[in-house]
């Protein structure tokens, strides 16, 4: 078991058993799946918009357990996760303010384009939605054409 | 109830986010490098099944099990903040290799370089809500409050 979970399980496994999350939550409470919206309503509560937590909260809080839970079955506590060709270049204090800016980023661009990750480019475009195609398209299109150029500037 | 099945598919979520190594942004930095396609043959195999799957419980007029209500979804006509948000968020993305699924599972996986992220997604969707409040003032003709 330990060392099933070690290794990257194959795509189409692991596309279904996301497919089983998407699908599960319109099945069960007829909601779209979406992890900003978490984070989102977190913020709404601390400004005083929103009266009480919604579902999304749970959903995120779920997907922190997700994370702990993994690592509690692997052993690897800390994350099997690095920076370390960020931090090799510009250094941790350098690292940390890349993420703090690149999560601004992220926070105001999903927002604006009603999503991130999963809830356009995995609930969206899996209802067919044409503005998730396109706000899908316009992140992955932007994120590899940066991550690109960087490499080549670099 | 509700609660808990979001939670509980949210568990699901986040496992697979770690199992599969997206919650690592070494393996996004590779996927945005263009260095592997499993993550891309991922969401495609996603995306395929749920279209599949959302047309079955549409013509099957299905009801949500704990709510009841039929299953329904909206869908949006592409508009110009769609580019425009996506594109930041992309850049976002591109600089962190990480978005909000991962970096929820990152915290639950006890990576501490996932706090610098979240924060920032927090300022982020701030400044959004903030900027929503005061554009909503301002068509109404009124003062923009500090909430």
């Amino acid at each position: 078991m330990h060392d099933l979970l070690l290794d990257r399980p194959p795509w189409y496994v692991a596309g279904a058993l996301v497919a089983f999350v998407v699908v599960g939550l319109m099945a069960t409470i007829n909601e779209r799946i979406g992890v900003l919206g978490g984070f989102s309503q977190l913020v709404e509560r601390a400004e005083g918009v929103r009266p009480s937590l919604g579902w999304k909260v749970w959903f995120l809080f779920g997907v922190i357990g997700g994370g702990a839970l993994y690592a509690l079955a692997t052993d690897s506590w800390g994350g099997r996760a690095s920076y370390a060709w960020l931090t090799d270049a510009i250094g941790p204090v350098g690292t940390g303010l890349m993420l703090v800016a690149g999560g601004t980023l992220i926070g105001f661009g999903a927002k604006t384009a009603g999503g991130c990750t999963s809830g356009n480019g995995i609930g969206g475009c899996g209802v067919g939605s044409r503005a998730s195609y396109v706000a899908t398209a316009s992140f992955m299109a932007t994120a590899i054409a940066a991550t690109l150029l960087v490499r080549w500037l670099a | 109830m509700i609660r808990a099945t979001a939670a509980g598919f949210g568990i699901v979520f986040g496992f697979v986010l770690s199992w599969t190594g997206l919650a690592d942004p070494s393996f996004i930095h590779k996927m945005l490098s263009l260095q592997t396609a499993y993550p891309y043959l991922l969401m495609a195999t996603s995306i395929s099944l749920t279209l599949t799957a959302t047309r079955l419980l549409a013509r099957g007029r299905a009801h949500a099990v704990l709510t009841h209500e039929p299953v329904q979804w909206s869908t949006l006509k592409p508009e110009r903040r769609h580019v425009i948000g996506g594109s930041l968020f992309g850049l976002g993305w591109a600089m962190s290799s990480a978005c909000p699924g991962p970096v929820a599972a990152q915290l639950g996986q006890g990576f501490g370089w996932g706090l610098c992220t979240a924060l920032g997604i927090f300022v982020g969707v701030r400044v959004f809500l903030r900027r929503e409040v005061a554009q909503a003032h301002q068509q109404t003709g009124l003062a923009p409050q500090a909430p």
